[in-house]
């Protein structure tokens, strides 16, 4: 039930939400004489107390009118889509509710924390907020941090790798210290910057659990003969596995655990509908005192793929993003009047929507050769006419540029973009000439120097059909400088298997994840540090395999990267770190590691036109703004029904 | 006929064993397998945590193992790490690792309304195009004989998901159908009440034609043609020279004829109550086995999707022998082979 202090909260809620099959007679009357036993329950004084006694003594007061906000008020449910069962765990990143979490304008603040400090990145203490409690009603403590750290991070059968990486400085995990039921500190010898953003992260890392509920599963605090049942009756092979299996904070495949978040899963896959109910232990509350969040009920159906626009196009979702894309708008456009939804399009916040990446490792030696010469990956920028891509791709929204951050961060400077991103076919023949491809076959594509055809196969997914008709695009403009391009769309499986193992010469994909990045995110996407950015697999491999396997990198300028990357997590001063952001970006400008195209790519988001406080227009992106998290779901609300209000 | 049927349950039982071999091989042919591919996608969004419980499973469902032991594991002749036989011989049908659960409760609500649609199906088709067939074959050459026979061609011709995107949006518009699954999402999870029944009723509709007009076309064609060779035989004409009634001159003896074909096809009928609507139901987001399927075989989750083809194949098995007994049962003129008499 909602926290209420006035009784036109209890009075009719708005039912359910609009577009759904009106509710059947039998049922509004079901509801009427619910609410008329309700309706002096939810008025009287003791209710309001009980109320009081969900919320921790100092809960997090969230001032609406500060952020241009409407005060909302409590009810109704609202229906999101999903394309298949398992994407439902992506609630924890739309209701984006963290240890410590980014605002509006990407600072972090505490949120489930009542306070944090911050000494020099190296000691973290953190205030827990008292009377908290868990969504079962049990206090939220610090010995929840300690279980996870002390018994589930460094217990070798629940985590055999040990405790994840960012944790780790230098292979070294921190001190840890209980203080008092409310006081946990973490110390590092060295700076660990990255600690607060990973919690921030829109994959929460969850670095708290429910100790009093997953005792019942630890060896260390069952005894054998209680779990051995337990473990019987899951069909699983051994209490690790089970305490993992029931550990599913971020998976929501299990009702029972207690979290947090504002929602919590009451049903479990297969279902074509999954229902979160409110949490009646969450911690913020709007300035009036109404505990949020105002939504009652997430429902979330599952639908296939194809279907998400059709459906929004009907007006079977009150809100809806994920899976939607620009291709979609027409048709949303189309049922927005008669379903009574609007599509806000928002701007995405990618490096680029369609980048190449020349496969610097490649294991071909002549292909190797030609990716590392600057002159030729420059000669391949220079001959894309992005003003083309853009009014085919984006209808002419798009920015045209390398693959880089984007405007609205703090650490944007135009000559990111646009440095050799013109379009100069005349410049880029002279520069492919200079590299040594002047010999031509008699349809004017360029020789290698072993006298095969200069034909690029780029490899990509094929699952973004923006890329593959941008490649189109690209293989006319490169024809025009005698450079060949052949498109090869495959799994994603085996694209990836392809480019780690060095066969891929080229790949196309999305651009930079983290685009709108401050001085305090890791710029580690930009160095070759990590396997899985497709123009350095080889050397990403070294670094993360420590020197195991892959190859190390032997390109000077490259191998700046590594080491500007290993600065930036050793400070912890903020303008230090903005200095080395910049460095990184100018060099991988500079050096077009990654040939960048368009970015700026819309995303829809569907909202009934009734449901307030959905902004109209914010940044969209992965990381950091967390899908819509950090636009915070729990404030949205149900406005007045039309009807009512021309009344 | 006992011996026969021995034999028959015999060459079953080897057949099937083959096929579960075929099929895991076949699953097991695209490189990696699911818990590596979970690896490999969980590392380039940088979770790394995860990662360490994906290897965990892998070690516990034997993932790490050679092939040819992970499939005598699966089919249960080959002992589990805690050197108990548990496998589809047993009765376990094994773990999913995309649902993270038995795949018994993944497939069970799919496996039943995967009937209700198909049954749906199997029933319209027979309906409409039995009176067709006979309407055409009786009157050939006739205007409704050509007119039967066009539509018949486009049902046939019509490509099913197209034909269901475009009934889809009508039926939303005209009759504010929800678009998509087998009830309004709104009484999903709750008990079957008289309402939600009206609903799947409703949602059954759209379904049912587009799956069922292929087959009606193919089926009324068939019919028909079986009808005309019945119908200018000698014992047809007699039939009517000696005053027979003319609806029974077709009922009693051309139309049971014509029938056999359909009685034969009883094998491959029990199958395609199972997989005969998979890209209607993935275009339509039926809640039935095929889109499990499908999903399946692309993250190879590999039990789940091993025991949904061997369930098929199992069906297909026991179809034929139900057809080929019946088929001796009803038509006197087809005898048990050789010494099985």
């Amino acid at each position: 039930m909602t926290a209420s202090t006035s009784p036109e909260t209890a009075s009719p809620l708005p039912p359910r939400s609009a577009g759904h099959p009106p509710p059947q007679r039998g049922e509004v009357w079901r509801r009427v004489a619910l609410l008329s036993v309700l309706f002096p329950l939810l008025a009287s004084p003791a209710f309001s107390a009980e109320t009081s006694d969900r919320l921790p003594k100092q809960p997090l007061v969230v001032d609406l009118a500060a952020q241009g906000r409407q005060t909302g008020k409590p009810g109704g449910d609202i229906v999101t889509l999903v394309s298949k069962a398992r994407d439902i765990r992506y609630i924890s990143t739309y209701a984006y509710t963290r240890l410590v979490g980014y605002d509006e304008k990407l600072a972090l603040q505490p949120d489930i924390l009542e306070k944090f400090e911050n000494d020099g990145d190296k000691v973290y203490t953190f205030t827990l907020r008292e009377g908290h409690r868990w969504s079962d009603g049990q206090p939220f403590t610090a010995e929840d941090i300690r279980y996870w750290w002390e018994d589930v991070a460094l217990n070798k059968e629940l985590s055999p790798s040990g405790p994840p990486e960012f944790m780790m400085v230098d292979g070294q995990p921190p001190r840890f210290e209980l203080i008092d039921p409310l006081h946990v500190r973490f110390t590092w010898d060295k700076p660990n910057p990255r600690f607060l953003p990973e919690l921030a992260s829109p994959r929460d890392p969850f670095i708290y659990r429910p100790a009093h509920y997953l005792k019942k599963f630890h060896a260390k605090y069952a005894s054998k003969a209680e779990i051995e049942p337990l473990v019987k009756q899951a069909k699983v092979k051994g209490w690790a596995a089970l305490h993992n299996r029931l550990d599913a904070m971020f998976e929501q495949t299990n009702p029972d655990l207690p979290t947090l978040q504002p929602w919590r899963v009451t049903n479990t896959a297969p279902a074509a509908r999954f229902v979160f109910v409110r949490n009646p232990y969450y911690h913020r509350v709007d300035t009036n005192g109404q505990q949020l969040p105002y939504i009652d009920k997430v429902n979330m159906d599952v639908a296939a793929g194809g279907l998400l626009a059709a459906k929004a196009n009907a007006g079977e979702a009150d809100l809806l993003f994920r899976g939607l894309n620009m291709e979609d708008i027409p048709i949303l456009r189309e049922g927005e009047r008669a379903k009574g939804y609007r599509t806000h399009l928002w701007p995405t916040a990618r490096g680029s929507e369609l980048a190449l990446y020349p496969n610097l490792t490649v294991t071909d030696p002549v292909w190797r050769q030609l990716n590392r010469d600057l002159r030729y990956r420059r000669a391949l920028s220079l001959a894309i006419d992005r003003r083309t891509l853009n009014n085919a791709l984006l209808f002419g929204l798009g920015t045209e540029g390398n693959d880089t951050v984007v405007e609205k961060s703090p650490l944007y400077k135009p000559e990111y973009r646009t440095l050799n991103a013109g379009y100069d076919p005349g410049e880029a023949s002279r520069l492919l000439d200079e590299v040594g491809l002047t010999q031509r076959n008699g349809a004017g594509i360029r020789l290698l120097p072993d006298g095969r055809e200069l034909e690029i196969v780029v490899e990509t997914d094929g699952e973004s059909s923006m890329l593959t008709d941008g490649l189109t695009l690209i293989s006319e403009f490169w024809r025009e400088v005698g450079v060949k391009l052949f498109v090869k769309p495959q799994d994603r499986t085996v694209l990836r298997n392809r480019a780690y193992s060095g066969a891929a010469v080229m790949v196309a994909a999305q651009g930079l994840d983290l685009a709108m990045p401050t001085a305090e995110m890791s710029p580690d996407e930009l160095a070759p540090v990590h396997q899985d950015t497709y123009a350095w697999p080889k050397w990403g491999q070294y670094v993360e395999t420590r020197g195991k396997e892959g190859e190390a990198c032997d390109i000077p300028e490259a191998k700046v990267l590594i080491d500007l990357n290993a600065r930036w997590m050793a400070t912890a001063d903020n303008a230090e770190q903005a200095t080395i952001w910049a460095e990184m970006l100018k060099n991988r400008a500079e050096n077009q590691w990654v040939i960048g195209t368009v970015s700026g790519a819309l995303q829809p988001v569907v909202a009934k036109t009734r449901l307030l406080n959905v902004p109209d227009k914010q940044t969209y992106s992965w990381k950091p703004t967390a899908l819509i998290g950090v636009y915070r779901m729990d404030q949205f609300y149900w406005g007045p029904n039309p009807k009512e209000a021309s009344r | 006929m006992i011996r026969y049927l021995a034999r028959r349950l015999l060459t079953m039982a080897v057949t099937l064993l083959i096929i579960s071999a075929l099929v895991f091989v076949i699953i097991k042919l695209p490189p990696g397998d699911f818990l590596t591919n979970q690896i490999a996608e969980l590392r380039s969004q940088g979770e790394a945590a995860s990662v360490a419980k994906a290897q965990f499973l892998m070690q516990q469902y034997g993932l790490d193992r050679p092939v040819w032991e992970q499939y005598l594991r699966w089919i249960g002749l080959w002992p589990n790490p805690e050197g108990a036989f548990n496998g589809l011989i047993q009765g376990n049908w094994g773990w999913s690792f995309e649902y993270d659960r038995p795949v018994r409760e993944v497939v069970g609500d799919a496996l039943w309304l995967t009937l209700v649609v198909n049954l749906a199906v199997v029933i319209f088709v027979h309906l409409v195009s039995i009176p067709i067939a006979i309407y055409s074959a009786t009157r050939q050459y006739s205007i409704g004989d050509y007119v039967a026979t066009f539509i018949g061609y486009i049902g046939l011709a019509t490509p099913s998901f197209l034909l269901a995107l475009v009934m889809l949006f009508y039926a939303n518009r005209w009759f504010e159908v929800s678009i998509g699954g087998l009830y309004d999402s709104a009484y999903s999870g709750l008990p079957w009440t008289w309402d939600k029944i009206r609903s799947l009723l409703a949602h059954l509709v759209v379904p049912t034609l587009v799956i069922g007009l292929g087959g009606t076309a193919a089926m009324i064609r068939r019919m028909r043609a079986n009808l005309l060779d019945e119908l200018g035989k000698q014992y047809v004409v007699t039939a009517r020279a000696k005053g027979l009634p003319p609806t029974r001159a077709l009922l009693k003896y051309p139309f049971r004829m014509s029938l056999n074909p359909f009685i034969a096809d009883i094998g491959n009928l029990l199958p395609h109550l199972i997989s005969g609507s998979v890209l209607v139901s993935l275009v339509l987001s039926l809640p039935t086995v095929g889109p499990i399927l499908l999903a399946a075989l692309k993250s190879q989750d590999q039990f789940l999707a091993g025991f949904i083809l061997m369930f098929v194949a199992m069906l297909t098995v026991i179809g034929m022998l139900i057809s080929d007994l019946l088929l001796a049962w009803l038509d006197p003129r087809i005898r048990l082979g050789g010494d099985g008499r």
